[in-house]
């Protein structure tokens, strides 16, 4: 038996199997499927916008106190989540991929639309891209690539006041196959001779004085490799635009923290649908995961849920107004009317009822109902399903997963919180 | 027109959020053009698949091995792999399949055949004119894994030469031991025997047929029906009876339990109750160890063991049992593979056009075992398919883990594959030998 078993590989749910482990628990990983790492930008987003219609955030820490009081940071106090991001950023698996940012500030990277978004921590392929740099952008393409469009990022850039140019290269200077997708592309750059010409091409468009922004395909596992190589035959700084899904960044974080684990002795078990459960005396005793047959039995001290949310698979829905959190039912804050979950409008500044509902917890990160009391004495939540916040829209994402993640797995150890 | 299908595979394409995980982890279409991928060849050509529209004219979906591991990494819990599966079968049954496709489906058959006369027929199966000429004729890769026929009789022969030797016990488990073990590899079966009367099982071992996993990968859901019908008849009764069905194939297993019933639209009670009483081997075995009731009298194997769960042993989704289990034997030491795929998947890597890329998607592993070093002696590996792969991309010997927990226990000889300290009986057959 194990002392934690957490259900979903995300972000969330990878680092509080860290932290706990860490901490000398025994811990094991259960997911249906990989987790939400596989279409994020790969950055740590903190804190964004507290209020949409509002320039973005400049100083995250200072204005959590801005929040509405359900809001995760909230619960778990300002400090918690800054410490939660530093214990992150320490992490040799983190390390590795040079994550960085302006102390205190956040930094403002492109995204494939062209816009400005803040973060707060962005891996080392990224960070060229930051916006208070004042050297002029190219950004480069593939002919014939999927979602990704080079003219069109830098217009949108351009009417913000950028100055920046786009132009496009062969596909056939990564990829001999026709159709590749973000991932595979990255996979082709892992070869040096692909690297090299790509090196070549870029030489021939790349004007000195120039920072260059490809779409994030700079190696799946020779990426230090593949930017190091670059910025050495351009002589100018080489940067990654986040794609549509699958984000390559997204993905080598996602598996630089389970090489990490996996080193740990972590197991992260993948293809295991968590579907049931047993309670007794407002304790779980265990979680069951689907099989080709029988359900399969996991037992543990305690359980961090980090399912994700709407999109993750944490919630479902049905059009009687149902909104449930799929494995313990868990009591949310979501509306239970369907006419209430959405605004007329899709982009409404305030957002959508249905996205900013999920599940409440407490101080220490357990679930609670709608009357403060906790659902089940040994379970946890952490990530995308919390409730009180948007993380889409307030750009929080990957700040609400670590800071409830660690919240859970220091609780858990038994460490005091505050 | 038909009507709008509510399986359960159909159904599940709605749950696809396009994330491109899929596509992202299939080995398949990271090494050809000829397959887009599963997200393309699934769930987004699926909506022009609805009843009452014409047969899609892409080929594409011939090129998915069903390998399954798209529904390993979906997030959303999409039957990606059955969804091709059921779109191969319906243009098989549009538009009819090769020759070659009916043979390899019907592997039973064949090797029912073949063991008549094992020596004449591994001779003439496996020498270069004859693999040139399958190849051409018939279209089966001539540098193919094939395997070979047990030349010293089948499994159903040493159980029946032994039956005096066999273990009584009220406690009491069915062994399914599937094609492979019967004709090729009645080792594996005598391994699983003596594992289990070890722990003092006695071992019933009733009529049984293929699964039907073949005919099912090569898209003739009518045949495998037939088959799968065929086995309920047979082993529906001892599941009722509450007997453990256990397997060494694991994929045979997989069918038995989830394969089979899903694709084919099985659900019945015979179904049902035969799907909750299978077992892969080691999935029952360490709910033994967990009761307490599994012996751990191991003796010390000096191993250093790269093992393979394949494709098919994760798609039941019970974790890796066999890795926990032989990590308990004092001096194996384990390197567990996280390779996507062998490559082969069943019978996909003996065709002549695919071939080459089963030996693609294989690199990965084959890479995996050469980077353990030079100390390697075995691999590991639960499908007999993918041993053979293995054994072929890497050119060491590959085992079952039942040999090896056979081995550790001290009833096995995992060089030679034999039981020890069993009488050798010298195999006689009709034919002339080599």
């Amino acid at each position: 038996m194990v002392d934690l078993l957490v259900i979903g590989a995300g972000l969330a749910g990878l680092a509080a199997a860290l932290r706990a482990s860490e901490l000398g628990l025994k811990v094991k990983v259960i997911a249906k499927g990989h987790g939400a790492l596989y279409w994020s930008s790969g950055s740590i987003d903190v804190l964004g916008y507290v209020d949409s219609t509002q320039p973005a955030v400049e100083r995250p820490w200072e204005q959590i106190a801005d929040l509405g009081a359900e809001h995760p940071y909230r619960r778990l106090g300002a400090e918690r989540v800054r410490r939660a991001v530093e214990w992150f950023a320490g992490q040799e698996s983190v390390r590795s991929l040079g994550y960085a940012g302006h102390a205190g500030y956040n930094q403002l990277l492109p995204t494939p639309a062209g816009a400005w978004r803040p973060t707060y921590l962005a891996p080392a392929g990224q960070r060229a891209g930051d916006r208070a740099d004042l050297r002029p952008l190219v950004v480069v393409g593939l002919q014939g690539m999927r979602d990704f469009y080079p003219h069109l990022i830098a217009r949108n850039l351009q009417l913000q006041g950028q100055t920046v140019r786009a132009v496009q290269i062969p596909w056939s200077v990564v990829s001999e196959q026709r159709d590749r997708n973000t991932a595979q592309l990255a996979e082709s750059l892992d070869d040096p001779q692909s690297q090299q010409r790509l090196a070549g091409a870029l030489q021939l468009v790349v004007q000195p004085g120039e920072r260059v922004g490809l779409p994030a395909i700079l190696g799946r596992h020779a990426h230090p490799a593949v930017l190091a190589l670059l910025g050495e035959q351009l002589g100018s700084p080489v940067f990654e635009i986040p794609t549509l899904p699958p984000n390559v960044p997204g993905i080598r974080l996602a598996a630089a923290l389970r090489q990490q684990l996996q080193q740990r002795g972590v197991r992260v078990e993948i293809g295991m649908e968590g579907v049931g459960f047993r309670a007794q005396a407002g304790e779980i005793q265990w979680v069951e995961s689907a099989t080709s047959a029988r359900p399969l039995v996991h037992r543990a001290r305690a359980f961090l849920l980090a399912t994700g949310g709407v999109l993750g698979g944490g919630f479902d829905s049905d059009h009687t107004g149902r909104f449930w959190e799929t494995l313990f039912d868990l009591p949310l804050t979501v509306p239970q009317e369907r006419q209430h979950w959405f605004r007329p409008h899709f982009l409404d500044p305030r957002g959508q009822p249905a996205l900013h509902g999920g599940v409440a917890i407490d101080m220490h990160g357990q679930p609670v109902d709608a009357q403060g009391q906790v659902v089940y004495t040994n379970l946890w939540a952490a990530g995308c399903l919390l409730a009180g916040t948007d993380p889409v829209l307030e750009r929080s994402m990957e700040g609400v997963a670590l800071a409830s993640a660690v919240a859970a797995a220091e609780r858990i150890a038994g460490l005091a919180p505050g | 027109m038909a009507p709008i299908s509510w399986h359960s595979v159909d159904l599940s394409l709605d749950e696809c959020i396009k994330c491109n995980i899929c596509t992202t982890h299939c080995p398949v279409s990271a090494v050809t053009d000829r397959f887009p991928g599963p997200k393309y060849v699934g769930p987004q050509a699926q909506r022009f698949r609805e009843g009452g529209q014409p047969l899609v004219p892409d080929h594409s979906v011939d090129y998915c091995s069903g390998c399954r591991v798209c529904n390993e990494v979906c997030p959303a819990g999409v039957k990606i792999a059955e969804l091709n599966a059921r779109a191969r079968a319906e243009r098989v049954a549009h538009s009819g399949m090769p020759l070659r496709n009916r043979l390899l489906g019907r592997n039973d058959l064949l090797a029912k055949v073949g063991s008549v006369a094992p020596a004449l027929a591994n001779f003439a199966l496996h020498n270069p004119v004859s693999r040139l000429l399958a190849e051409k004729v018939m279209g089966i890769a001539r540098e193919a894994p094939l395997p070979t026929w047990s030349a010293s009789g089948t499994f159903g022969d040493w159980l029946k030469r032994t039956q005096g030797q066999r273990l009584r016990s009220a406690q009491k488990v069915v062994y399914f031991h599937g094609c492979a073990t019967m004709y090729y590899e009645p080792f594996i079966g005598k391994a699983a025997v003596a594992v289990l009367e070890h722990n003092g099982y006695e071992v019933i071992v009733p009529e049984q047929n293929c699964c039907g996993l073949p005919l099912l990968s090569n898209g003739e859901f009518g045949a495998a029906r037939r088959y799968h019908q065929g086995n309920l008849d047979k082993l529906a009764d001892l599941a009722r009876a509450g007997l453990p069905i256990v397997g060494s194939s694991t994929s045979c297993t997989l069918t038995l339990k989830e394969e089979a019933p899903e694709l084919l639209d099985l659900h019945d009670e015979p179904a049902t109750a035969l799907q909750m009483a299978t077992y892969d081997i080691f999935e029952w075995l360490r709910e033994r160890y967990e009761a307490g009731d599994l012996r751990t009298d191991f003796k010390p194997l000096a191993l250093r063991l790269p093992y393979h769960a394949p494709c098919q042993q994760r798609a039941h989704r019970i974790g890796k049992p066999a890795l926990e289990l032989m990590a308990l034997i004092p001096g194996v030491e384990i390197a567990e593979s996280h390779a996507r795929c062998c490559g082969i998947a069943g019978t996909y890597g003996y065709k002549v056009e695919k071939y080459q890329i089963a030996m693609d998607v294989g690199a990965e592993l084959f890479h995996f075992v050469a980077e353990q070093g030079e100390g390697v002696r075995y691999t590991a590996c639960d499908s007999e398919t993918c041993r053979w792969q293995l054994e072929h991309g890497t050119a060491l010997p590959s085992r079952h883990p039942i040999e090896i927990l056979a081995a550790a226990y001290g009833v096995y000889d995992l060089q030679r594959r034999e039981l020890i300290d069993e009488p050798r009986v010298e195999y006689r057959s009709a034919q002339t030998t080599r």
